[in-house]
């Protein structure tokens, strides 16, 4: 793998060399559809928030499914430093687990997900709906260490997965509470006008999946689900020396497909959309990319799975103010529906504060004023007497 | 008089616009054993503020007071402090007149009662003399105002005291004599928080004794009568209602007031018993738990009618208690009001058998209070187990005070006219006690 990859580089350099230097007409189309990609994904690093929301024993597969992204996501090259791992509960070093310090994905014991470099940043009572959403949006208390921020930019493109138990528009925290889809979708709404991610990647392993991504409504998210709404997500097959459901059908699944894949790999997403056909999976798994901007067939896995550095490895120096004017009138700004960049404004707090108070509109039906002073000048009058009137009037 | 009460008066404005010009007013006004979900102030000023909006205020769960507040604060909201202050004088105004009234009918009927020989000989020192009544008025107005459950239910600007100054009102009227004005302030009161209703049968028995209507279920006059007061009430009742449905045009305040004092679905805590039991209970017996702990409130008024019917004042005492102990929302203000009559039955001090307790009781209760409330709420050491003891021992030492004084007010009836020496049939000396 090593070697692959300042190979295909080279190769890329070449192409990319060639176009700058001779600022001819349109060359194969190959070549240019790959400098296109190379200028069109325009992410410069990874993240990734791996997720497990169950705790107790028997929800291990929950766990398994995580360590299982975890490890193919690290394997691709996205470093500790770049993973903000959750996990709600404590599977390797449970007292019922007869293998202790493991956790197993296949049965037969075939492959241990636990490794030895397992990073967890929140671990047990920390994943929780708040510290999660706290993670994502970057409003983190200061004394909070750097292993457990996600400390991403506008050029980051996200991984977020998440497995646990699930139902129609929620997901279950720990067994004591839940997060909804609207939720979610506003924090990553919250991310967005911030600034946080430059493409985000939603895949979600529960029950009724589908729903948790219905109400996403920010740019560039592209989301993946083990199920539609009233679809129940299976687990795969339990492993009677440990005696619990090792993983989910789907993420089982998933992985299986992600073991195929290296950091070269030129996979695209339109192939993780086919992982899991209901025939393996019994539920019927989802996808959405409408918020998406590019074309899902040019999204590579690695672009969210992989921490694939954009590296040109050249010998010669390369002054590329020429070239860069050059090659802007060569490829002019495709139409690709961007906006402009900016911070909503939301709440114009200048014009709140300054208003004048309002006026009172609400005043009592006049009809209730005569009949209440009416009635209190009746009682009055019936009982002291009829002789008061001629002092009143 | 006036001027002792007057000073008293100036006392009471003074404390209070003190306060209210401290930090305390803030930190009184959220304490929930002042301000009850019934009669917060922030909820009034939550309410117009949605009238202003155009909302109707009883569409959320947040206002739960009638009409006629709307319409009194709608102009006086700006005032409300003072609006406060002077509900809380007129209210201490009223009760010392209706107390010297009162103090003028129970002088003349003991008077008729010792010229008929109805009385034991030997029982002169429990005769109550005018020269100790003369002050009973002023104490009960010094009681009232300077009560430190009244001054910070004033501060706080709890309608509470509101409803006080009504039921202060109506017990004027009664002890006065006047059917239509006591049964358009039972009317207001009733219509205020549903629970005045079960002052209707001290009232009716004032009444009747006033007219010197004897109370035989046969006798025709007492039916008339009972018939033309509770028409007076009924029909009162019916048009305050009809007109709090002209002011938004919309009957939507029925289930947001009585519905809410009935269902009791606020459980927030407050020194009252309904939202411990509510908030650990199961749906399916919510009902029927609603309805036992309501019918609790109304049904001491029929035993106690027939055992204190000739002494109606003391049942509107005894009733008041029972209401302010046993309502859905209690408040300290409540309870403020009937301690504020305790001077009147200053006379059976001697019968009273644990009063210190009692009042060691409530006073250490008072004081844990906010203790407890800031370990359960604030450092989290304790829960609501502990709030709810106390709630819950508040409670019994009022439950105990009011029945020390019934037993100590038919103690003394009874030594009244079998005299203070009892003896039984072997000339040995014998006990009284409450079977």
């Amino acid at each position: 793998m090593a070697a692959a990859v300042p190979g295909a580089t080279r190769v890329r350099a070449t192409a990319v060399l060639l176009l700058l230097g001779c600022c001819g007409p349109a060359l194969a189309g190959g070549l240019q559809d790959q400098a296109e990609q190379f200028f069109r994904s325009g992410h410069t690093n990874n993240w990734a928030v791996l997720v497990c929301t169950s705790r107790f024993w028997f929800n291990y597969r929950h766990v398994a499914n995580t360590l299982s992204v975890y490890r193919s996501v690290k394997r691709l090259g996205i470093p500790d430093s770049h993973i903000v791992l959750m996990l709600a509960d404590d599977m390797a070093c449970n007292p019922r687990n007869p293998k202790p310090a493991t956790v197993f994905s296949h049965k037969n014991m075939e492959l241990n997900v636990y490794g030895d470099d397992v990073e967890v940043d929140y671990r047990s009572y920390e994943v929780t709906v708040e510290n999660f959403l706290r993670v994502l949006t970057g409003r983190i208390p200061p004394s909070t260490p750097r292993s457990k921020r996600l400390l991403s930019d506008d050029r980051s493109n996200i991984l977020i997965y998440m497995t646990g138990h699930g139902g129609n528009g929620f997901l279950k925290f720990q067994d004591s509470e839940e997060i909804t889809n609207v939720e979610l979708a506003d924090a990553f709404e919250q991310m967005w006008q911030k600034r946080r991610y430059n493409e985000l990647l939603f895949i979600i392993d529960t029950c009724q999946g589908a729903s948790m991504y219905e109400r996403f409504y920010s740019p560039n998210i592209m989301a993946l689900a083990s199920s539609q709404v009233g679809e129940d997500s299976l687990s795969h097959q339990p492993d009677l020396g440990i005696g619990v459901h090792l993983m989910d059908r789907y993420t089982f699944y998933v992985l299986e497909f992600l073991e195929e894949i290296h950091p070269a790999s030129q996979t695209n997403m339109n192939d993780l959309f086919q992982v899991c056909p209901k025939s393996l999976c019994v539920s019927t798994p989802g996808h959405r990319t409408d918020l998406f901007q590019r074309d899902p067939q040019n999204v590579l896995i690695t672009d969210f799975f992989g921490s694939v550095r954009k590296v040109e490895i050249t010998t010669e120096t390369i002054s590329l103010d020429r070239h860069v004017a050059a090659f802007e009138s060569k490829f002019p700004e495709e139409e690709l529906a961007t906006e402009p960049l900016k911070y909503a404004e939301q709440l114009p707090v200048a014009q709140i504060i300054h208003q004048k108070p309002k006026q009172k509109d609400w005043h009592p039906p006049g009809g209730f004023i005569l009949g209440l002073w009416a009635l209190i000048i009746m009682v009055f009058f019936k009982t002291y007497g009829i002789k008061h009137m001629k002092h009143v009037f | 008089m006036a001027a002792p009460l007057v000073l008293v008066v100036l006392a009471a404005v003074t404390v209070r616009a003190a306060l209210y010009r401290s930090s305390l007013a803030v930190f009184i006004a959220e304490r929930v054993e002042v301000a009850s979900p019934l009669n917060a102030w922030k909820r009034v000023v939550e309410g117009l503020a949605l009238l202003d909006l155009g909302v109707s205020p009883y569409s959320g769960a947040i206002f739960h007071e009638t009409p006629l507040i709307i319409y009194l604060f709608h102009f006086l909201i700006e005032y409300a402090e003072l609006v406060f202050m002077i509900t809380d004088v007129l209210t201490a105004v009223a009760l010392y007149l209706a107390i010297q009234d009162f103090n003028k009918v129970v002088f003349k009927k003991q008077k008729l009662l010792i010229e008929l020989d109805k009385y034991a000989p030997d029982v002169a020192e429990l005769i109550q003399t005018p020269m100790e009544m003369h002050y009973i008025p002023l104490k009960v107005a010094l009681f009232y105002l300077l009560n430190p459950y009244t001054v910070m239910s004033c501060v706080a600007k709890s309608t509470c005291a509101i409803n006080n100054s009504v039921i202060a009102f109506f017990i004027l009227a009664t002890i006065k004599g006047s059917a239509l004005l006591s049964a358009v302030f039972l009317a207001l009161a009733t219509y205020q928080s549903l629970y005045p209703l079960t002052l209707f049968a001290p009232a009716l028995l004032y009444l009747l004794q006033r007219q010197f209507i004897p109370i035989k279920l046969k006798s025709k006059s007492f039916w008339l009568y009972t018939v033309q007061y509770a028409s007076l009430y009924l029909c009162s009742l019916v048009v305050i209602i009809c007109l709090s449905f002209f002011l938004l045009n919309s009957w939507d305040f029925i289930p947001s007031v009585y519905g809410f004092i009935l269902s009791v679905p606020d459980l927030t805590p407050n020194i009252g018993l309904f939202w411990y039991f509510f908030a650990e209970m199961f749906e399916h017996f919510s009902l029927f738990f609603v309805c036992v702990f309501q019918i609790n409130v109304f049904f001491y008024t029929i035993p106690l009618a027939i055992k204190l019917k000739e002494h109606p004042v003391f049942f509107m005492f005894v009733q008041l208690a029972i209401i302010s102990i046993f309502k859905s929302y209690p408040t300290v203000g409540d309870v403020a009001l009937y301690m504020a009559f305790l001077p009147v039955w200053s006379h059976l001090y001697r019968f009273l058998r644990n009063i210190f307790i009692l009042s060691c009781v409530l006073i250490f209760c008072s004081f844990l209070f906010p203790v407890l409330w800031h370990l359960w709420i604030y450092a989290g050491s304790a829960n609501s187990n502990f709030y709810y003891a106390i709630t819950l021992t508040f409670n019994v030492g009022q439950i105990l005070l009011i029945s020390d004084y019934f037993y100590a007010f038919l103690r003394r009836e009874y030594y009244l006219t079998h005299g203070l020496h009892l003896t039984r049939q072997d000339g040995t000396e014998a006990m009284l006690v409450l079977k």
